[in-house]
């Protein structure tokens, strides 16, 4: 009897018809962005907008992901080089890709290791024993970690001393338990430290250019609530809350 | 990608935690086989403990222990000794992880080793300690070869904790499911399924291996 | 010498005994259950008394009252359980001198020639008869010199042709080898021909004890009258 009943709620449940308005848009998005989205998406539902679910990893795993199916309405990545990757396998909607922030890079170590590492990171120093950064084969942070060291002659001299992690907060996680002695992160990142503390932030000159590019997905179910959110992004309100992070809007 | 280097790191470490599983596991499964103590279901859960947790959990806990800020780290660094990140917590991963497989399956064979064949040693003027040498280890080895087996195989395929405690640092801890899991996370697939190849073989051998020694041993564990 | 003075519990009773063995071969005699194992467990040291003390030829084994309560290994004591026990995994040769100690005077040879063991010192032991376990077991017993011999029902699971064979083999360890014997059994032809003393045990009590003749009169008399 208990049984049965249970079976009729499950299927009830199950059958119920979906509303595509409270149907939430799911965003597959670089971790780096956690903590702005959430508040960018709080706004988006006062002002009128539907539910927004977030996927947050590294851009190549979520790429990944995306092209084994993943179900996803939205991608942000963190550099053009995913989204590349998802574009190529056709699974971008056409014309709906724009360029949305960008970012920086920090170098960042713990309160007491700090001063040691603004000082020396430059001389690529013995006591920088090891030094996290998203794994450089295909984490974006960890991509743009190694261009701006090759860029400073500092690569060979940090290479053997990488520690590559799964995504860039990862990097950070990894610093702020000691497990290493400095992390190159986003300067957006240090919002989410709890205990790393920046020991430099690299200007735009000595960096690469870091662009955020994010694209409707041609696989999305809810296309149009996808590019609802999209435009969302780029306009005034996002654009104020991702300043206050750090992240430099491109609005057009 | 050097799939020798990989694979050779691998089983070097395994082997090297394999060999550093056996006294502490022997001394635990002779304990729990032949000692009531106080504290010996405390000491039962303890080295189950892996076996049950999910290996992340395991690998957290270790981290938490061995990071230079942890309690047994910090003891380390100061004389000099790096664990975690290097291929020291690839050995810690392994170990810890393969130990209670090792325990149990050594726990088994000691108690089926007869006691009356301890007490008649014992009264020839052997101490317990030439009775365990000369007396319940050799008749126990079967299963202690078995043991040692699983033991290795799980070290071999141990990911989890080792991702955690070790990461992924190419040419110091890729350790072969370390290796597949990052190849496949950045994209290179091709590397990551020669890589599949190889991990599947090895366990496949040690698995029949193991399966083989546990059956002449007659033992069901 | 055996001073034995102990109390021990013994499932449904409590074992009780206050003896001094001096003779050559003392036999434990009593139904199945008696406690004669027992006896020879706590001699050995594989179970502990409640209270009393063991000595052997001086020696204090066990003393709850001295705190003394010495190891099996430590005590020299030759044991021959009923069920043998040979090492499996040694051959005859490495069981027969596996608590042979460096130095001492009783030698292989001497041993293996007593029980006529020498033949089969490089066999596996799974390969021995019956017979030959029971003389491979008293043969590893008596290689470790022991203060005293410990022999449990050694004879219970042979069959009666082989039990004539084999009792002359105890009787040239007594005479050759000078270690006081005890023995324990339930069979009144064995205790008769072998002991030098009975010691007649029920439910954990000695109710008798003395020379064969006295303690253990017995049905085949005119047998062994007419054996002169």
């Amino acid at each position: 009897m208990l049984s049965r009943l249970t079976l009729l709620v499950l299927l009830a449940w199950f059958a119920a018809p979906q509303g595509g308005a409270s149907e939430p848009v799911t965003v597959a998005a670089a971790v780096s962005l956690t903590q702005v989205l959430e508040e960018i998406a709080a706004a988006y539902a006062a002002a009128g907008g539907g539910p927004v679910r977030f996927n947050l990893g590294g851009s190549n795993v979520l790429a990944r992901q995306i092209l084994n199916g993943a179900p996803a309405d939205v991608f942000i990545s963190a550099d053009e080089a995913q989204m590349a990757v998802v574009e190529k396998a056709g699974a971008v909607l056409a014309g709906s890709r724009v360029d949305l922030v960008e970012n920086q890079l920090a170098i960042v170590a713990t309160p007491d290791r700090v001063d040691f590492v603004r000082q020396e990171f430059g001389r690529a120093a013995a006591g920088i024993r090891r030094l996290a950064i998203g794994d450089p084969a295909a984490v974006p942070a960890g991509v743009y970690a190694r261009q701006y060291l090759e860029r400073r002659g500092l690569w060979s001299a940090y290479e053997p001393r990488i520690v590559p992690t799964t995504n860039v907060r990862a990097a950070l996680a990894a610093v702020e338990t000691g497990s290493v002695d400095a992390a190159i992160v986003y300067l957006t990142d240090l919002a989410a430290a709890r205990t790393a503390v920046l020991a430099f932030a690299v200007p735009a000159k000595d960096g690469p250019r870091i662009v955020y590019p994010g694209a409707v997905l041609s696989a999305a179910r809810n296309q149009t609530e996808a590019r609802r959110f999209l435009t969302f992004l780029r306009g005034p309100v996002a654009a104020a809350i991702f300043t206050r992070y750090k992240f430099a809007p491109l609005a057009s | 990608m050097d799939v020798w280097q990989i694979t050779s790191f691998t089983l070097l470490t395994a082997l090297a935690a394999t060999a550093l599983m056996v006294p502490p596991g022997l001394a635990l499964a002779w304990l729990l086989a032949r000692r009531r103590f106080r504290g010996r279901v405390l000491v039962e859960t303890f080295v189950s403990l892996p076996l049950v947790m999910p290996p992340v959990a395991t690998g957290l806990i270790l981290l938490l222990l061995f990071s230079p800020r942890g309690p047994v780290g910090g003891v380390l660094a100061r004389v000099g000794i790096d664990v975690v990140f290097t291929w020291r917590a690839v050995v810690l991963a392994m170990t810890v992880m393969g130990l209670p497989l090792f325990v149990r399956t050594v726990r088994a064979g000691f108690e089926q080793v007869d006691t009356r064949y301890e007490a008649i040693a014992g009264t020839l003027g052997a101490s317990p300690i030439r009775v365990f040498f000369s007396i319940t280890l050799p008749l126990a080895f079967p299963a202690l070869a078995a043991g040692a087996v699983l033991g290795f195989a799980r070290a071999i395929g141990e990911f989890g904790a080792t991702i955690m405690v070790a990461g992924s640092i190419p040419g110091v801890t890729r350790t072969l499911p370390v290796a597949i899991y990052t190849f496949t996370e950045i994209g290179r697939d091709r590397d990551a399924a020669m890589l599949l190849a190889v991990s599947a073989g090895i366990a496949f051998a040690a698995l029949w291996l193991s399966n083989y020694l546990t059956s002449r041993a007659g033992l069901r564990t | 010498m055996i001073e034995i003075d102990i109390r021990l519990e013994q499932g449904s009773f409590v074992l009780d005994v206050r003896e001094r063995l001096e003779a050559r071969v003392t036999v434990l005699f009593g139904p199945s259950g008696a406690g004669k194992t027992t006896i020879l467990d706590a001699i050995a040291g594989l179970r502990t008394p409640v209270r009393g003390a063991i000595a052997v030829n001086g020696r204090t084994l066990f003393s709850s009252t001295g705190g003394i309560n010495l190891p099996s290994h430590t005590r020299h004591v030759g044991y021959v359980s009923q069920d043998i026990a040979l090492f499996p995994h040694l051959d005859v040769r490495r069981n027969v001198t596996y608590g042979q100690r460096p130095g001492q005077k009783l030698s292989l040879e001497s041993v293996a020639s007593i029980l006529e063991v020498g033949a089969l010192l490089d066999r596996g032991v799974s390969m021995l008869s019956g017979g030959e376990r029971q003389r491979v077991a008293l043969a590893r017993a008596l290689m470790s010199a022991p203060d005293v011999l410990l022999l449990d029902e050694p004879l219970a699971a042979v069959d009666l042709e082989l039990r004539r064979r084999i009792l002359p083999y105890l009787e040239r360890v007594r005479d050759e080898l000078a270690v006081p014997i005890l023995y324990v059994t339930h069979d009144r032809d064995e205790a008769r021909r072998f002991a030098d003393r009975v010691v007649v045990l029920d439910r954990g009590n000695v109710i008798r004890a003395g020379v064969p003749a006295e303690v253990l009169p017995g049905t085949d008399a005119p047998a062994a009258a007419r054996k002169g």
